[in-house]
């Protein structure tokens, strides 16, 4: 221990005397300024980056999506590419967690690719939107938040619609169709659940309807005896619920052993195995989904998606594949019609593309969102069958 | 020897400093926006390891520090329209805000306690984020405005990694001027022995607070430039996941060494990137070299070159430094006799005086009515078998205790439970029993924390003026080696003590209470384990300190030192005072002899007291 | 009313899960005086075991159980002999080891188990019972019953059992346990099997109950920690007190707060804390200079 501590902190000091008289030398050279940030090449193969959770507890998504996407992309690639050019597809992982978002945003921007898909997850689709706008990439989410709408980022498209759609359709259903009023919620307070719940509440209200429960309950919460009493109480016919796919297999789970006999109805989560295994198969039965993909049998184009998709992967395919795989069609579509085109005019080209695709007929509008229907679906025997 | 190492450092400084400089001509613009992220994670972890490292307060609410400053700033630009360098004050100040009120709970708990804790709190500062309106709830606030100098584009991330590197320079400057100055040395103390700590006037609780301060501003700082360049702020950032993440970087870098802070910081933010792609051996990576950094290398990355230079030392290949082992412990400079005398000891007023003072435990009744009055100058023995309550005497004297009834005066006043930091302000210095040398100082360090009266509150200073501290830091370290000197230990400053002898970390325990300067000296068994020759140079000090107007009062079980030393005698049996008065008096009371039958160190030694010394 | 019956029958059947990891918690830390950060994430790999033995290897659920506490038992082994240069020296060091083996083991179980997690049908079918319109469910009730035999298990085994008795021994002085010839290092060693073991126990019950994934840990732990603090760190009954108090808690305020229960709990139990820091049963240690 011979360092005397003070006169390090005597040179601490120096060094940012230093540093100040550097800047002042260097003040009127800014570092970057000169690079090419964008590097986007006209020659070699087309730089697409897929970004979506491939770890933590939101990565079952990221590798339906990743399936999706990449079943059109091979096909694309095997059909000669575009322009002659291959496709090449990245996958990047967000981590569910947003700041990584906007850190991979920021990277595939410098590494010159020129238009993204993913991620289905709003809050982190959100917090890259500005990056990628900034930079000028397009980039087809799979979230349903209209969180994204709001941004207005003439850059970020939908692949499927947004929980407006979702609640809207299963509002009508539920309260002009089958004639129910007296509807409990119970929701979470995760970006998710926070969308949903104003969703569902607004098409509630615009047929003058109050919720006769309003239960929030945190993402990670275990235990629901209170807010499922609460609504026991109410005794509603068709209990709303807004959360993810396990959170709601353990509501439903435990709603029934609390002697809760009424419906449940939700949106895309509901419509997955997971929600199924985790409540039970009986627990289950009869749960109205509002959903845009309702099976795989529903016609020609959804059953050869389906067979492709269990030809390359040995699975079924399900709604987050069917929408990934929408998005990338897309994309790849307005790649040819611009021939190749980037930033602003790969996103008029986007915004100009017409499908009639898995989930239904797109066409985009100054919102970015390219389809506005769902229909609902009920849950029969533990698989989801059209509503009658 | 020494100006060759200055300019050396100065060098690797001056490198560093260009280097950093010229550091974004080298990077594309995605590598400099991992660099400014580096750098935010090197400010939290700065801030973490004066909490953890420097103050020893287990902070797991680091990131929600990170967190308010983050969320104010957006809410205050987005939502309130401020401009960004005025919402970043409110953010550092509602940080800092934060900060002490959790650490208001380390004035009562510590350790796991706290740990848990400042845990809890950290969750339930996520939980709000993500519930209420203004944050945006789980999609958190976008559009953040950045930062604006004029003539200087602060969106650019090149440019912008120069606002962060002149204030990381700043903080990590003032860090480690903290930290090797008064304030963060006495800090330092409070991390090693916080009773000790306490009973050389560190002021315990505020310098808790003072960590957490510190703590929540680095936190903030790190917050403040964070929404600056994310321009983003969700929950999730804020997560557990990430408070273990830099909680790694802290222990990995080597939790007591600022820099080693940083080194870990920028460590595993580097190959958090390069393994970006597979998260979950990464997280697999820094978990195993947690565990194994705090079992082979508890100092980390930051204390290697100590262990190396040690490990080469024992096997020979450098020369020894300064001779830990083989210098001896030099002669005691008594105090010139002739020393102003405070002018208290004039006065007739016993310098102490306990009266009937209680102290239970659960039922377990340890002192029971003693009384206990000393006059200034006099050197006082308390002997007594094991057990019968003199530590615990000690204990109610010097605030560690506070006793369950009866009134404690020093000098007249009454100070019945104050907090010994309060006692050793008024002049109560002490030494213990089974030594409390703070163990991470090195033997200099120790005494300079005694010498330092300064009060925690004028920590302000620290901002202000610097240059004050820093040149009462320097007469400290005047006044140190002089009481070094003085001790014999001016070979030993700068060892650690755990590696000294036993004798020598007992003298250095003294030297340390004198530092104090204090009225009264509470010597704890000064003489265990010390050899006949050690025992009386002991004897020697005593008395030199004595003739300085000192009040000494000593527990011992070495007879003839307490009856050769003392003028008077105090005896306690089973938490009563059963006999009182000189040696000889003491020796011949039957009672005493009655408590001390069956132990019989007493009846062997009492037979000869010395009156010559006595009579003085 | 029916709601506050029923909110404390959910509060308590999970409360006792979490006095279960409590009670791991507190063994470990009388016996060792170690606070083990990767309990919760002992209690998931414990989940994980016992569902994959339920579940994939089709054993009975008792069975399964009971050799996912031979295996997290193992697990304990491994964490204490790793950590045992720090035993007795640095709390704090140790401590943040413990968390670094809980980050290890959750990613661990990420990379065997994936990242998503698993449903765990309950191994008792019965329908739940009916009391004036409060259900109880029959799985709760087998919980309830087997955290109540675990905690009369061990005490049996701290009081009547001789090497029980030497862990007491241990739990109170180390040095003076070494003196009279108590080995020390086996006394830790079975403290932490014991409490992985009970780890896994937990662990295997909360299966049915909630869901089985990586992150799982996280949350027991820190609520169970909790519970071993709030009921007096160290103490058996303590553990079971604090635990089940922990749950109520949290279910009331996740009933009257809705969203911000986990602000409402940790702030409640912080408060408790620092107003008693020994908790409900902890002994005030005397602190001697």
């Amino acid at each position: 221990m011979s360092r005397t501590s003070l006169s390090r902190t005597l040179w601490s000091r120096f060094a940012v005397t230093a540093a100040a008289a550097l800047l002042a030398v260097a003040g009127c050279s800014a570092p970057g300024a000169d690079k090419d940030s964008t590097g986007k090449n006209s020659s070699g193969p087309i730089k697409i980056a897929i970004i979506d959770a491939q770890s933590g507890q939101l990565s079952s998504l990221g590798a339906w999506e990743l399936k999706g996407a990449k079943l059109a992309v091979e096909e694309w690639n095997k059909a000669g590419g575009i322009s002659g050019r291959q496709i090449q597809l990245d996958v990047f992982d967000d981590q569910g967690d947003p700041t990584v978002g906007t850190n991979l945003a920021r990277k595939i921007a410098s590494e010159g690719y020129i238009a993204m898909i993913g991620t289905a997850e709003s809050a982190v689709t959100i917090a890259m939107a500005p990056i990628l706008q900034q930079n000028q990439i397009p980039n087809i989410a799979s979230g349903q938040s209209p969180g994204m709408v709001a941004l207005k980022s003439p850059f970020l498209f939908l692949n499927g619609p947004t929980s407006t759609t979702y609640d809207e359709t299963l509002a009508k259903y539920i309260v002009e169709t089958k004639g129910v009023k007296n509807i409990a919620m119970i929701t979470n307070n995760g970006s998710y659940g926070k969308g949903e719940h104003d969703a569902f509440t607004k098409a509630l209200a615009a047929r003058s309807i109050t919720p006769v429960a309003d239960q929030v309950v945190t993402t990670d919460q275990k235990d629901f005896s209170a807010a499922l009493t609460t609504i026991r109480q109410k005794n509603p016919q068709i209990i709303f619920l807004g959360a993810e796919e396990v959170e709601s297999g353990l509501i439903v789970k435990q709603a029934r052993d609390l002697g809760i006999t009424a419906t449940f109805a939700g949106a895309a989560p509901q419509g997955t195995p997971v929600f199924r295994d985790t409540a039970g198969v009986t627990a289950v039965e009869g749960t109205l989904v509002s959903t845009p993909y309702m099976s795989n049998d529903l016609n020609d184009k959804t059953k050869a998606f389906a067979a492709a998709y269990k030809a390359a992967y040995n699975e079924d395919a399900e709604l987050h594949g069917a929408k990934a795989y929408d998005g990338a069609q897309i994309l790849l579509n307005a790649l040819k019609s611009s021939n190749v085109a980037t930033g602003k005019a790969l996103a008029d080209a986007i915004r100009a593309t017409k499908r009639d695709g898995l989930l239904g007929s797109f066409a985009y509008d100054g919102t970015g969102v390219g389809i506005f229907a769902t229909t609902i679906g009920t849950i029969t025997g533990g698989k989801l069958v059209p509503a009658s | 020897m020494r100006t060759r190492a200055t300019a050396l450092r100065a060098g690797g400084l001056l490198i560093l400093a260009v280097i950093g400089w010229l550091l974004p001509y080298q990077l594309d613009s995605y590598s400099i926006h991992v660099v400014d992220v580096m750098i935010v994670f090197a400010l939290l972890a700065i801030g973490l390891g004066l909490a953890m490292g420097i103050a020893g307060q287990i902070n797991l609410a680091q990131v929600a520090f990170f967190g308010v400053a983050a969320y104010a700033t957006a809410i205050l630009t987005t939502k309130a329209g401020y401009g960004f360098w005025t919402s970043a004050i409110l953010a550092l100040a509602a940080a800092a805000a934060f900060g002490l009120v959790v650490g208001l709970p380390a004035l009562r708990i510590q350790s796991h306690y706290l740990g848990i804790v400042t845990l809890g709190l950290a969750l339930a500062f996520t939980n709000w984020a993500t519930n209420a309106t203004i944050t945006g709830g789980a999609e958190g606030i976008s559009g953040i405005a950045g930062p604006i100098l004029p003539g200087i584009d602060l969106s650019s991330e090149y440019l912008y990694y120069y606002l962060e590197l002149i204030v990381f320079a700043i903080a990590l400057a003032f860090g480690l001027f903290v930290v090797h100055t008064p304030l963060g040395r006495r800090m330092r103390a409070m991390r090693d022995d916080a009773l000790a700590a306490g009973a050389i006037g560190a002021e315990v609780p505020a310098l808790r607070m003072t960590a957490f301060l510190l703590a929540s501003v680095y936190g903030g700082l790190a917050g403040v430039l964070y929404a600056g360049l994310i321009r983003y702020v969700a929950p999730e950032t804020f997560s557990i996941a990430n408070m273990f993440f830099l909680l790694a970087m802290v222990i990995i870098g080597g939790r007591q060494s600022l820099v080693g802070c940083v080194v870990g910081a920028a460590g595993l933010t580097l190959v958090r990137e390069l393994l970006a792609d597979y998260p979950t051996y990464a997280q697999i990576a820094y978990g195993t070299v947690v565990v194994l950094t705090v079992v082979f290398a508890p100092t980390g990355l930051a204390g290697i070159p100590a262990r190396l230079r040690s490990t080469a030392s024992r096997l020979g290949w450098t020369r020894q430094p300064a001779a830990a082992g083989t210098a001896a412990l030099g002669p005691f400079e008594p105090y010139t006799a002739a020393q102003p005398v405070d002018s208290d000891t004039r006065r007739t007023e016993p310098i102490l005086a306990i009266d009937n003072i209680d102290m239970s435990f659960r039922g377990l009744q340890a002192l029971r009515g003693v009384q206990l009055t000393v006059a200034p100058g006099e050197i006082r023995g308390i002997v007594g078998p094991n057990g019968s309550g003199k530590t615990t005497l000690f204990n109610v004297i010097s605030g560690l205790y506070k006793p369950t009834g009866g009134t404690v005066h020093v000098s007249g006043r009454n100070l019945t439970g104050a907090s010994s930091h309060r006692l050793a302000r008024v002049g109560i210095a002490r030494t213990f029993q089974n030594l409390r040398l703070f163990g991470q100082l090195t033997v200099r360090d120790n005494i300079l924390v005694a010498l330092d009266d300064t009060r925690t509150y004028q920590a302000w200073r620290y901002l202000l003026w610097p240059f004050g501290i820093w040149r009462h830091d320097r007469n400290l370290r005047t006044a140190a080696d002089e009481i070094l000197t003085r001790y014999g230990l001016a070979a030993f400053g700068d060892a650690l003590p755990g590696a000294l002898p036993y004798g020598i970390q007992r003298r250095a325990e003294i030297a340390r209470a004198m530092a104090r300067r204090p009225r009264l000296l509470l010597l704890d068994e000064p003489a265990a384990g010390l050899n006949g020759e050690e025992t009386r140079q002991l004897s020697e000090i005593v008395r030199s300190i004595r003739a300085t107007g000192v009040t000494v009062i000593v527990i011992e079980h070495n007879m003839s030192l307490v009856m050769s030393l003392c003028e008077r005698i105090t005896v306690l049996a089973g938490g009563t005072v059963i006999a009182e008065g000189t040696p000889a008096e003491v020796a011949q009371a039957p009672q005493v002899i009655e408590a001390y039958l069956g132990d019989s160190d007493l009846s062997h030694d009492v037979p000869a007291p010395v009156p010559t010394e006595i009579a003085s | 009313m029916q709601i506050f019956f029923q909110t404390l029958i959910g509060g308590v059947s999970l409360g006792a899960v979490y006095a279960l990891v409590a009670l791991g918690f507190s063994l470990v830390y009388r016996t060792m005086g170690l606070v083990n950060f990767s309990h919760g994430n002992v209690v998931m790999i414990g989940a994980y075991m016992a569902s994959t033995f339920y579940l994939t290897a089709k054993l009975p659920f008792a069975l399964a159980t009971v050799i996912a506490m031979a295996v997290t038992g193992l697990i304990g082994v491994i964490i204490e002999r790793v950590l045992r240069p720090l035993e007795n020296k640095d709390f704090d060091l140790m401590l943040i080891g413990t968390i670094g083996f809980g980050i290890v083991l959750e990613a661990l179980a990420t990379l065997v188990w994936g990242a998503t997690g698993r449903a765990v049908p309950s191994p008792v079918p019965a329908a739940p019972l009916d009391l004036f319109g409060i259900k109880v469910r029959t799985y709760d009730l087998v919980v309830l019953a087997i955290a109540a035999a675990a905690t009369a298990l061990l005490m049996l085994f701290l009081q009547r059992t001789k090497r029980g008795a030497a862990m007491q021994a241990v739990a109170m002085d180390h040095e003076a346990a070494t003196a009279v010839g108590i080995h020390v290092g086996r006394s830790n060693a079975i403290a932490f099997v014991l409490g992985a073991a009970l780890a896994a126990l937990a662990g295997s019950l909360v299966g049915p109950l909630l869901y089985v994934s990586p992150t799982m840990g996280g949350t027991l732990g820190i609520k169970g920690f909790a519970g071993a603090i709030l009921g007096g760190f160290g103490s058996i009954p303590g553990a079971i007190a604090g635990g089940i108090a922990i749950g109520v808690l949290d279910s009331f305020a996740a009933g009257h707060f809705q969203g911000y229960s986990e602000l409402v709990t940790f702030l409640v139990f912080t408060i408790l804390i620092v107003i008693r820091p020994t908790g409900i049963f902890g002994e005030r240690t005397v602190n001697r200079a």
